[in-house]
């Protein structure tokens, strides 16, 4: 019989906005790992004991996502252990506690939003994967979305195409939003920008208010699934969510229209999950 | 490739449970029980029989304990503790000639698979093999030995089949497959399972039910083992391992799409992706009738593998994923004069069993297509323009040289040119592509992709449904049938086709239709 895996260690936290990454040292290959238990509870304790009913998920690989938290912030105590080949499980890890960084969608207050913060595209023009419209219904790679005249699934396209897409003619695709405020901003807001998923290609997305730039938003590299999946909430999804957040400063914002253009001007498409401007509280 | 040092993992293995030498774990052989074990019943034979790793004198024995192959914590409802197996191997059905007989212990280690390779066999000759536990008798499974060395059988029939994506489809296939009068091997080139959540979205076998332990893309050792259990609990599939001897080399989906070496293609680090390379290696080894050899070490596997047909074939099983140079970045370093499709051993294996072969038809089968199509499909040999120039070359020094593969859904035949940016330069040998079992259900005789391949003077067949390509080599021929089936999605009831016949005379790589 394969020797029983031994207790996880190293295991540590990584806050990001509605998630927490958990990694730790991988227990190699003899015996070979099946899968990695992840189990957890909201709060703050001392300890934790594995059990069915607190099991967050499982993973082959010595890192765990544990996702879909509070955009407000949520801690939870974890603690993590190894099953073998043989269906051995080990002795749990040392309790460790993790807090997800809190996001604007949470602790701000909505100005104007297009689409739902939640992990998935569906609400979107074309969504989940009828990309093939997307340049036919924009030929001119632009796309023009006006805040109370329009609607996600009318104006808004769940993909934003770049040059890497042979399918979308290797344009340089532009989003604009236009929004009205009622009076010049005396503090400043942030501009929230979630994604679902981006390409191997990665890219930059330049983003710019009323004419002047903003700010080049570097994409990681993603699943390239998310032209065809639209829900990356569901258990075991490959998609690659990103989550981006600039501050606008007040100066920038001005009374009546206001213009928030969003340039993908290299690497593949991104997938909306949702793009939205928060006051500060 | 073969004659490596026993490695760690497997040193373990084989000294687990206390008994020396190089006996026990792996299923490879172990002492006598002294009492039949209470979970015998024939119910545990839920995945079938198999035989594999195929030589003149000797056979690897496969089969899997799993009276619940959806368990979904992968251990197929076995206790985990080791189970002893018994295994005879007799001249006749009944098994009233048994010839040989030997135990072998089924680990949990190993998801209580056993791959016991029965020595001291006679040449060219029938065999039935059934394993036991307790009270429980499995099916009975056959085999022929492969001919002496140095004899020219009259002739060797194999069956050709890749890409079974269970839930696109009924293995119709196979039914007629095993059916074929003629058929002493199987050769699975590639794709044998598929890493994809099955949902509603993809579940076409019209009257296939699966849970949700099934909808999520496959991760963990625990969900591969889940996977083969689902794909091989289908009747065809296990009447054909039954029927005939199988050779096997994967291609991407027995671990995840497009995956590079140890590289995964949706942004995963290396060093992350190892893991789940290893577990699927893992899978594989476990559910496959393999040879000890490919009991992989970690994210290290090793499907390689080389037998003569007595002096009418050699085969030589190649590995087109494991050891490949990354997707080019652009068109120069795709035509860069050192890149690899096999790495630089397995290229000199292979370059020495085509060069030094004393066979009639020196036959190669790999995980993707090497006829030139166009240069976009850099997951192909494509990709590797030099490296296919190199095993050209190799193949144009042996006699008679066959492509088998698979990979692209379609049935197509091409003739392999010397240099396939210089026409005129003749051929080297032709290349069986083989359409899927059941990946992209019921499929049309042309699609989209038809233009892609007729274009070029040497592929000579494009048939888009699913089948399987039968090819039987005497001394003075080898005759290729491209068999199709009219659907796949809703039953497994659809006739028997032919697309087309080639034959190809010994001495001449061409494909002649018949």
């Amino acid at each position: 019989m394969s020797p029983r895996p031994p207790a996880v260690t190293g295991l540590r936290t990584e806050a990001a906005i509605t998630r927490t990454t958990l990694s730790w040292r991988s227990l190699g290959f003899d015996p070979l790992i099946d899968h990695y238990r992840v189990h957890g509870e909201p709060g703050e304790h001392a300890g934790l004991d594995p059990r069915p009913d607190n099991l967050v998920g499982k993973t082959v690989y010595p890192r765990f996502l544990h996702q879909g938290l509070d955009p407000l912030g949520e801690t939870w105590t974890y603690a993590v252990v190894a099953v073998s080949d043989a269906g051995e499980v080990g002795r749990p890890s040392a309790a460790t506690r993790g807090r997800s960084a809190p996001s604007v969608v949470g602790t701000g207050i909505p100005v104007a939003t297009i689409g739902s913060f939640d992990g998935r595209t569906l609400e979107h023009r074309f969504a989940p994967a009828d990309y093939a419209r997307i340049p036919t219904a924009h030929p001119d790679a632009v796309v023009e979305y006006v805040q109370g005249r329009d609607t996600p699934g009318q104006g808004w396209p769940y993909l934003l195409p770049g040059p890497g897409d042979a399918w979308a003619g290797r344009r340089a695709y532009t989003a604009r939003w236009h929004l009205e405020l009622p009076a010049a901003p005396a503090a400043d807001h942030d501009l929230a920008l979630w994604l679902v998923d981006t390409t191997r290609l990665g890219g930059t997305l330049e983003v710019s208010v009323n004419g002047t730039p903003l700010q080049a938003v570097r994409l990681a590299v993603g699943a390239t699934r998310g032209s065809r999946e639209g829900d990356a909430t569901l258990p075991g999804s490959t998609l690659v969510r990103a989550y981006h957040e600039l501050a606008v400063p007040a100066g920038r914002l001005r009374a009546g229209r206001n213009t928030v253009e969003l340039v993908l001007a290299d690497g593949g498409w991104v997938a909306w999950d949702a793009v939205g401007l928060f006051a500060r509280r | 490739m073969p004659d490596r040092p026993p490695r760690l993992t497997r040193r373990r293995l084989l000294q687990a449970g206390g008994v020396g030498a190089t006996v026990i774990a792996l299923g490879v052989s172990a002492p006598a029980p002294a009492t039949a074990d209470p979970i015998g019943r024939d119910e545990l034979f839920g995945l079938g029989v198999a035989s594999g790793a195929p030589r003149h004198d000797q056979m690897v024995l496969w089969t899997r304990l799993a009276p619940e192959p959806l368990a979904e914590d992968g251990h197929g409802g076995m206790p985990l503790r080791p189970v002893p197996v018994r295994w005879e191997v007799a001249t006749d059905r009944g098994f009233r000639d048994v010839v040989r007989r030997g135990h072998a212990l089924a680990q949990p280690e190993l998801a209580h698979s056993v791959h016991p390779r029965v020595e001291g066999l006679q040449p060219g000759t029938e065999y039935f093999y059934r394993f036991r536990v307790g009270r429980g008798t499995s099916p009975v499974g056959r085999f022929r030995t492969l001919p002496a060395p140095g004899e020219t059988p009259a002739s060797f029939a194999v069956g050709l089949v890749s890409c079974q994506a269970w839930y696109h489809g009924h293995f119709t296939a196979y039914r007629h497959l095993v059916a074929e009068d003629e058929l002493d091997l199987v050769v699975f080139a590639g794709d044998y399972v598929y890493e994809y959540g099955i949902t509603a979205a993809n579940l076409w076998r019209e009257g296939a039910e699966v849970g949700p332990a099934h909808a999520v893309e496959v991760e963990t050792l625990e969900q591969y083992r889940l996977r083969y259990g689902l794909f091989k609990s289908d009747p065809h599939l296990q009447a054909l391992h039954a029927r005939v001897p199988a050779v096997v080399t994967w291609d991407d989906h027995e671990v995840q799409n497009n995956y590079v070496g140890r590289s995964s293609a949706y942004g995963l680090g290396d060093d992350l992706f190892a893991h789940r390379v290893a577990v699927a290696y893992r899978a594989f080894y476990e559910n496959l009738p393999l040879d000890v050899d490919a009991l992989p070490e970690g994210p290290a596997g090793d499907v390689t593998t080389g037998f003569d047909v007595g002096r009418l074939a050699r085969f030589s099983v190649l590995d087109t994923r494991q050891f490949r140079d990354p997707v080019p970045a652009d068109r120069e370093e795709q035509h860069a004069p050192g890149r690899t499709m096999l790495g630089r051993e397995q290229e000199q294996w292979v370059t020495d069993r085509l060069v030094g072969s004393p066979a009639t038809w020196n036959v190669l089968a790999g995980g993707v297509v090497l006829t030139a199509v166009t240069e976009d499909r850099t997951d192909q040999w494509d990709g590797y323009p030099a490296a296919r120039q190199r095993l050209l070359d190799a193949m144009g020094r042996s006699r008679n040289a066959v492509m088998l593969t698979g990979d692209i859904h379609r049935h197509v035949a091409a003739e392999l040119r010397a240099d396939f940016t210089r026409p005129a330069a003749g051929n080297v040998g032709v290349e069986l592509i083989c359409t899927s079992v059941a990946s992209d259900g019921d499929g049309a005789p042309t699609d989209a992709y038809t233009p892609d391949w007729t274009q070029h003077e040497h592929v000579k067949l494009y048939d888009g449904r699913r089948g399987y390509v039968h090819v039987r080599f005497t001394p003075s021929e080898m005759r290729s049938t491209f068999v199709v089936v009219p659907w796949v999605r809703a039953d497994d009831t659809a006739p028997r086709q032919v697309a087309a016949r080639f034959v190809t005379p010994a001495g001449h790589p061409r494909l002649e239709r018949v």
